[in-house]
């Protein structure tokens, strides 16, 4: 079917567009404009037409993701739903997930802690969101497999093919460190750990691991670079640990999660520990300046009671005793395990007040919004449905003062927020969304409106409130198919997992299976992530390593 | 696969048609059982938010002990391979962990990896058998039940018990340890015990590192737990009767429901051997289970339907008890005879499509 999407205007900075167009669609894909009458004509006057949303970093599924619902079982609204999808109405749900995102025009979605212990319950949990593509990164930097093979220095070739194996075995499409020896070293007593500290036993740091860790990702050609969640987050003086992390890459492609809170200079030099922390917002976009090789996404706060969710057991730990509600989760698991911590970032709270003015400014200060990705860590900073509301300050500077003025004074003393009076522009907003996350996962077929692309289009009416502009689409096409009309779901559907396309040596699949008989007491059979093991059909769809 | 109606036997599509007609004619129906490969579990929670059901495990006791604490307080767990690796002492409360050959493995094993690495495993135990068959240093209770004994030994972990008492000198060897693990089972401690231990080892561990390791149910409860959460957004029981999930678990209690005359029809799902419960047949029900198991007789239930059995003839994701996590398990006869039967899901989905067209029809009849 011929699709014309008609009198919008088409904001895809890949192709220089911003202004009122049209954009083509057949068979699931955008095409060229056509001489034949369209099929539909879909009227988009008064609109803004996107590519669909892309999302790099959110906690939607996996081990922690259930914990966190079995810890707070009210943490969200359900409500009745004798009609639809089952269960998309159900608070924290996958349907539910998939049904909000989809609401906001967004049409993929990745978990970025894909535990390759866990596989196959987070696989079905993803096939389980509807109407996105999704897809994990498996997390490695932990695990007894690799930190022997790193002390016994069994060369770049062994590391290589043990991510490989882990990348597909765990049919992941890309590979995340996690504070990177930190929850091997919690287990042995460590309770703070930097970028040089060494991980007892094994003789290793965070840098060898990680480093280690970024070879094998290249030499892999893996789209996506190392996803990576340094030391000490949350810290003051967590800034030096996301610059020295970034000097550590030395050059190669590397990504960092959740920069907003690394974004922390110590605001005491004299009482580093208890003297808080200020924005540290000016040198990590200094530094990223400096090193093009980087990408980070923001993990903005937004203002609210969440739950914490973490594999970085050794600050999940740290943090507990700020749990509130008082209770809290750890599991150390057979690598990371993981950390669920409930927390309020309390509304005009001196502290989670200065949190969101460094997120905001991170991304108003960004040279480059393609290397600047929302997100807000899901639910770590807040909950992703509130991304319209983020946009929405990103977009207007009066907006952003008025809720400036209803803050505390230590937003003016320790952030530069007050004081920017950027505006993004529509162009900025795309790059953020759309153009950079599909960029940095190397899904070159989404995240722009040029022919070949996915049909994957968001249509917002145009409006001063962003907010309500950016919450409910006008429109949304997934492949090419309505889904979401006025902000309602119209037609339900599954969309597919996306997998790196890689095979694992036989080598290192016998030396695998030896390693987990010995270890488990079970084989790579149990670790598997097969295609019978799924009710629905058809879920995997391969992305190809980079040529 | 084998389908009996009141009795006789009948094709499988007349058996749905007679469990659409049950479960439409029904106001509380109730769920129970769930002993099954996921996709099937997958499969009954639709039909439950189809027809307004309950949701109720056979692990439902023992889920409880576990999760009410979690809910009330959290918890810091560990797996059994990292157990086997690490613990350089273990301690064993009650007598169920004994049942299997974990603690034997355990006793006979010595830490590998992390700092213990190298060193002897202690092997303690708290009310448990006392026989000689395993190294170990065996606690009494006392007067004492697991709970309240639990609840004195945190006492003296924390300092506000002190003197000579056998428990007195199980906290320094608790309190000693550099990575300790209290392998339990909730159903036996139960929830004040859980809550209990869980506070202990969140209190050793402000100076040490110390874990629990509850050992699962064995009716697939923990895996139903994981599928409930990602579906719902809240663990099991659950009701559907108002068209959304509501987590309860004393009024979603099958047993409970049933005894107080609140259900009406009950569906059994029970494709991996569970206990049948006793009220089964005091109510219009429906049983899917195992094919060749002692429940796959015509008399199980109004309408019986004999399934496939993940693991044997099926493949199926099942909880793994060693490994901790959902694994997939493969048939065990020829993949091709499975086709000849069907899978507990696919009569669950049966079901929920023609109570879906019947519903469909209903409203247009309505309009």
């Amino acid at each position: 079917m011929l699709i014309r999407i008609q009198g919008g205007r088409v904001v895809d900075p890949t192709d220089g567009r911003d202004g009122v167009g049209d954009v083509w669609i057949e068979d699931g894909c955008v095409v060229a404009a056509s001489e034949r009458e369209p099929d539909r004509t879909i009227d988009a006057s008064g609109c803004v037409v996107m590519a669909g949303g892309v999302e790099v970093h959110s906690h939607i599924a996996g081990g922690n993701v259930v914990m966190s619902r079995l810890l707070l079982p009210d943490l969200y609204v359900s409500e009745a739903a004798p009609d639809g999808h089952p269960f998309a109405q159900a608070g924290g749900s996958g349907a539910w997930i998939g049904a909000n995102y989809a609401r906001m025009g967004y049409t993929t979605a990745i978990e970025p802690a894909l535990p390759p212990s866990n596989a196959l319950a987070t696989h079905l949990e993803l096939a389980d969101i509807p109407l996105l593509d999704r897809g994990g990164l498996a997390v490695m930097g932990n695990d007894d497999h690799l930190l022997q093979l790193l002390r016994d220095g069994e060369g770049e070739s062994a590391v290589r093919d043990l991510v490989t194996h882990t990348l597909a075995h765990s049919r992941a499409l890309g590979v995340k460190c996690i504070n990177a020896g930190g929850a091997s070293a919690f287990k042995d007593g460590v309770l703070r750990l930097s970028l040089d500290d060494e991980i007892p036993v094994y003789g290793l740091s965070t840098r060898t691991i990680m480093t280690a860790l970024l070879d094998a990702v290249d030499a892999i050609k893996v789209p996506h670079p190392l996803h990576v969640h340094c030391n000490n987050l949350g810290l003051p003086g967590a800034d030096d640990s996301f610059v020295a992390t970034l000097e550590a890459a030395e050059g190669r492609r590397i990504h960092f999660a959740h920069a907003q809170f690394y974004a922390y200079g110590v605001a005491d030099p004299e009482n580093p520990n208890t003297g808080g922390f200020r924005s540290a917002a000016e040198r990590i976009n200094a530094a990223m300046d400096a090193h093009p090789n980087a990408t980070y996404d923001v993990g903005q706060v937004v203002f609210g009671q969440t739950v914490t969710i973490s594999l970085d057991i050794l600050r999940q730990f740290g943090g507990r005793k700020g749990a509130k509600p008082k209770k809290w989760a750890i599991s150390a698991g057979d690598a990371e395990g993981g950390g669920v911590v409930p927390f309020l970032y309390r509304p005009r709270g001196p502290v989670s007040s200065l949190q969101w003015a460094i997120g905001l400014e991170l991304m108003l200060l960004s040279s480059n919004p393609e290397r600047t990705i929302l997100t807000t860590d899901h639910p770590n900073g807040g909950v992703f449905t509130e991304y319209p509301r983020i946009i929405h300050l990103l977009m207007d500077a009066e907006e952003r003062e008025r809720e400036i003025a209803t803050l505390p004074s230590v937003v003016r003393e320790r952030s530069g927020l007050a004081t920017i009076e950027r505006e993004y522009s529509l162009s900025e907003i795309a790059q953020l969304t759309r153009s950079g996350p599909a960029k940095l996962l190397g899904l070159t077929d989404r995240g722009h409106l040029r022919p070949g692309a996915k049909a994957d289009v968001a249509v917002y009416r145009d409006s001063k409130d962003r907010t309500a502009m950016f919450a409910n689409a006008k429109l949304v096409l997934k492949d090419g198919r309505t889904i979401v009309e006025d902000g309602e779901i119209v037609a339900w559907g599954f969309g597919r997992t996306l997998e790196l396309d890689v095979e694992a040596e036989t080598g290192i699949e016998a030396r695998a299976e030896t390693y987990l008989q010995d270890r488990f007491g079970a084989g790579l059979d149990t670790f598997a992530v097969p295609d019978a093991a799924f009710p629905e059909r058809d879920v995997f769809e391969d992305v190809a390593c980079r040529a | 696969m084998a389908a009996w109606v009141k009795g006789g036997a009948v094709e499988t599509q007349a058996a749905i048609e007679a469990a659409v007609g049950l479960l439409a004619a029904s106001h509380t129906p109730v769920f129970a059982g769930l002993c099954a490969e996921l996709a099937a579990v997958r499969a009954a929670y639709r039909l439950a938010d189809t027809i307004g059901a309950s949701l109720d495990p056979a692990a439902g006791a023992d889920l409880y002990a576990e999760l009410g604490p979690l809910t009330a307080t959290g918890g810091m767990a560990t797996t059994a391979a990292e157990t086997l690796g690490r613990a350089d002492l273990v301690l064993v409360v009650g007598a169920r962990p004994w049942t299997g050959d974990f603690v034997a493995e355990v006793a006979g094993s010595s830490p590998s990896r992390g700092r213990t690495a190298g060193a002897e495993r202690a092997v303690l135990s708290l009310g448990g058998p006392q026989n000689g068959a395993t190294r170990h240093v065996a606690y009494g209770l006392g007067n004492h039940d697991l709970a309240v004994a639990l609840g004195y030994l945190r006492a003296f972990v924390k300092g506000h018990l002190a003197g000579e008492e056998a428990l007195s000198d199980l906290a320094k060897r608790l309190s000693a340890a550099q990575y300790g693990v209290v392998i339990y089972d909730a159903g036996e401690i139960g929830e004040l015990g859980v809550e209990m231990l869980q506070g202990l080892i969140k209190d050793l561990n402000e100076t040490t590192r110390f874990f629990g390791l509850g050992r699962a149910d064995p009716f697939q409860g923990r895996a139903v737990v994981q599928l409930a959460a990602w579906t719902t957004g809240q663990p099991p029981r659950v009701g559907f009767g108002r068209h959304q999930p509501e987590h309860d678990p004393w009024r979603f209690d099958s047993a409970r429901q049933i005894a107080a005359g609140e259900a009406d029809a009950a569906l059994w799902l029970a494709s991996l051997p569970a206990p049948r419960p006793d009220w089964l047949s005091s109510l219009p029900s429906i049983a899917i289970v195992g094919e060749g198991s002692p429940e796959a007789t015509p008399g199980t239930a109004e309408i019986v339907f004999s399934v496939g059995v993940p693991g044997e003839s099926l493949g199926g994701a099942l909880w793994h008890e060693r490994r901790g996590v959902v694994s997939y398990v493969e048939p065990k006869d020829d993949p091709g005879r499975s086709s000849a039967g069907l899978s507990a899901a696919d009569v669950l989905a049966g079901i929920r499509d023609r109570l879906q067209d019947r519903l469909a029809s209903k409203k247009a009849a309505s309009c």
